[in-house]
């Protein structure tokens, strides 16, 4: 064998190696999910079962169906993910563009606010929205979910808008265009790869928060996350129905991945500016 | 386009900070005019035309258009259309929205935007690559784009900057006899910053050349040429660039190399001067100045001497029927009309 071909066998068995990590929570997962409880608990561990869709079944037709908890879980995360979008674009662009008293200042709080440890906030979070009669409610877990998805997503979107050649933006005023269709027109077209990063990013985060959930939440609102628990009690773990849920709590977020990956990879590609940057 | 697109800058100034970009500039332009900015990087010739457009306010000063002041009207409502050194194309649109975005903002009827496009790219023959991308053009391409954008409005004013710095030389060459053809044919005032002075002399009709924030001087390429008023732009006007040496002046004549020279100035009594001789002026003569030889740049057409006159280095440009060889020795004079004079402590002409 040449040198060359060892050195790509080795490669591939170092590839596997890596590949068998990463893929061994959802291959064991979307197994489980297939399988009785007895045939979960089994050892050795049984590779060759009958699969069934019964835990699928309970956990989504059952007396616990998870499905209102599904949707508290899509309405919280569409929800924090456009209210962030929203904010997180104009502020981005100010925070790349403009130049204003107190610019670094700005920049850097708005990244401090994501060393804080959330459990240290967890209950001045829980008094304040006590207070304002908001535990349960969508608004009071969007609302809590903002202060710090938000802060994360303007320092991802900046480093996007910054990329774009002031020039460019000068170009579109000289060829009559106001600041804000400028924005709407010019730029954000061009950082759309950045905003789908931060959307995939922000609806990850909102939908598999748990900690803030299971405080805040009651039994109007109740995310998928904080339903899953249900099946983990202190006599037994159900885990054909955890491992179920938990592959159909991934699948919304695995379809938003898929659309994203398209504005993702075609950000990456479009040429700009010849010459290159500010002078 | 009479009456359209004449620009007058009064007392500009432009301060970042403590430095001091633009110190007062003032100059008119006519309409229907290319004018040229000329100057080496720094020189605030950019920030002239930045100030023009709105894109920059300046710290002191009006600017007017068309009699009208506008030193503190946005950028998008003063009627200007620019070519940016970067071309700034919008990557994400097709070359025809590209084209179209200017007419768009302006809220022109759809119907008249198509054929408006075709019309502009087809003056700058780029009409069969409206589909494309900006991503997908050539260099040269990409500048047409650029410029497919900029005439497409029929905006008052035309503003260039660098725009022929991007592309090879050949294509530079090309590019720029048809930028002049292009702005003939449009009739519209172009302003032009360039540090290329060939393509000052070339494509403007007048030119302010910049040094150091102000401007030097203002006249056409012939003029600014023939007359140049200060040493600075002696030294930057001509390719090679006009040999400026120190002499001693008396009642018409300089001596330069032990040699008297005749000039042409009036000037009473006797005093220091700098002599400026442009390198295509100098004759080979049988009785001149004397020098050596020391090196010969050919040029194919003609060729470049560096000549030793008793330690004073002068550059010569001969045809090139008439090159000596490296090392002769040979005798080079000026017509006394040749002969520029510098005052040493203004560095003003004389």
């Amino acid at each position: 064998m040449s040198a060359r071909r060892v050195r790509m066998f080795a490669l591939i068995a170092i590839s596997l190696v890596f590949l068998l990590a990463w893929a061994f929570p959802i291959v064991w997962s979307v197994l489980n999910s297939l399988k009785t409880d007895p045939d979960v608990l089994a050892y050795p561990p049984k590779l060759i079962f009958s699969p069934t869709l019964d835990a699928y079944r309970d956990v989504l037709f059952g007396s616990g169906s998870i499905l209102p908890n599904l949707v508290s879980s899509i309405v919280i995360s569409v929800g924090t993910t456009i209210v962030t979008m929203l904010m997180a674009i104009p502020a981005a662009y100010a925070l790349a563009r403009l130049r204003f008293r107190g610019k670094k200042f700005a920049g850097f709080y708005v990244l401090a606010t994501q060393m804080l440890p959330p459990v240290g906030i967890i209950i001045p979070y829980f008094l304040v929205l006590r207070n304002i009669g908001w535990i349960d409610t969508y608004q009071g877990i969007i609302l809590i979910y903002l202060s710090f998805s938000l802060p994360f997503a303007i320092w991802l979107l900046v480093s996007y808008f910054e990329d774009i050649p002031f020039e460019m933006e000068e170009a579109a005023y000289l060829d009559g265009a106001s600041r804000l269709r400028t924005l709407r027109r010019i730029i954000i077209p061009q950082v759309r790869g950045g905003i789908a990063v931060t959307v995939v990013f922000v609806f990850l985060n909102a939908w598999n928060e748990f900690l803030f959930a299971v405080v805040l939440s009651g039994n109007t609102v109740r995310p998928v996350t904080v339903a899953m628990f249900n099946f983990v009690s202190v006599e037994q773990t159900l885990w054909a129905k955890l491992a179920a849920v938990s592959v159909l709590a991934m699948l919304p977020v695995v379809a938003l991945g898929v659309v994203a990956q398209k504005h993702i990879v075609k950000g990456l590609t479009v040429g700009a500016v010849k010459g290159g940057g500010r002078r | 386009m009479s009456g359209r697109g004449e620009v007058r800058f009064e007392d500009i100034i432009k301060m970042h900070g403590e430095f001091a970009a633009l110190k007062g500039v003032n100059f008119e332009i006519k309409p229907g005019e290319f004018f040229a900015l000329l100057g080496p990087s720094g020189s605030g010739k950019s920030t002239t035309l930045r100030i023009l457009a709105g894109l920059d306010a300046p710290t002191a000063g009006h600017v007017y258009i068309d009699g009208k002041d506008v030193t503190s009207v946005d950028a998008r409502d003063r009627d200007i259309a620019m070519v940016f050194q970067s071309y700034a194309l919008y990557p994400h649109m097709t070359v025809a929205d590209n084209i179209a975005f200017p007419l768009e903002m302006a809220n022109m009827p759809r119907a008249k935007i198509g054929p408006a496009v075709v019309d502009a790219a087809r003056k700058v023959k780029i009409d069969h690559l409206l589909d494309r991308k900006p991503g997908q053009l050539s260099g040269g391409q990409q500048q047409r784009c650029a410029l497919a954008r900029a005439i497409v409005r029929k905006a008052r004013l035309f503003l260039l900057d660098e725009p022929l710095s991007n592309l090879d030389a050949k294509l530079r060459l090309e590019t720029r006899a048809e930028l002049k053809k292009l702005q003939r044919s449009l009739g519209v005032t172009a302003v032009y910053v360039t540090h290329d002075q060939e393509e000052a002399m070339t494509l403007a009709d007048r030119m302010a050349v910049f040094m150091a924030g102000e401007i030097q001087q203002v006249g056409t390429p012939a003029e600014v040429f023939a007359k140049p008023n200060s040493i600075e732009i002696a030294g930057f006007i001509g390719n090679p660039p006009m040999n400026l040496l120190p002499a001693r002046y008396i009642n018409g004549d300089i001596t330069i190399g032990g040699r008297w020279l005749k000039t042409t100035a009036q000037l009473a009594g006797e005093r220091d001067v700098i002599v400026g001789l442009r390198p295509s002026a100098l004759r080979i003569v049988a009785d001149g100045i004397n020098g050596k030889v020391d090196l010969i740049e050919d040029l194919g057409d003609s060729a470049i001497l560096d000549i030793d006159c008793s330690g004073t280095q002068i550059r010569a440009r001969v045809n090139h029927d008439n090159v000596p060889r490296e090392g002769d020795a040979i005798a080079i004079a000026a017509r006394p009309q040749d002969i520029h004079l510098f005052d040493p402590t203004t560095r003003k002409r004389l």
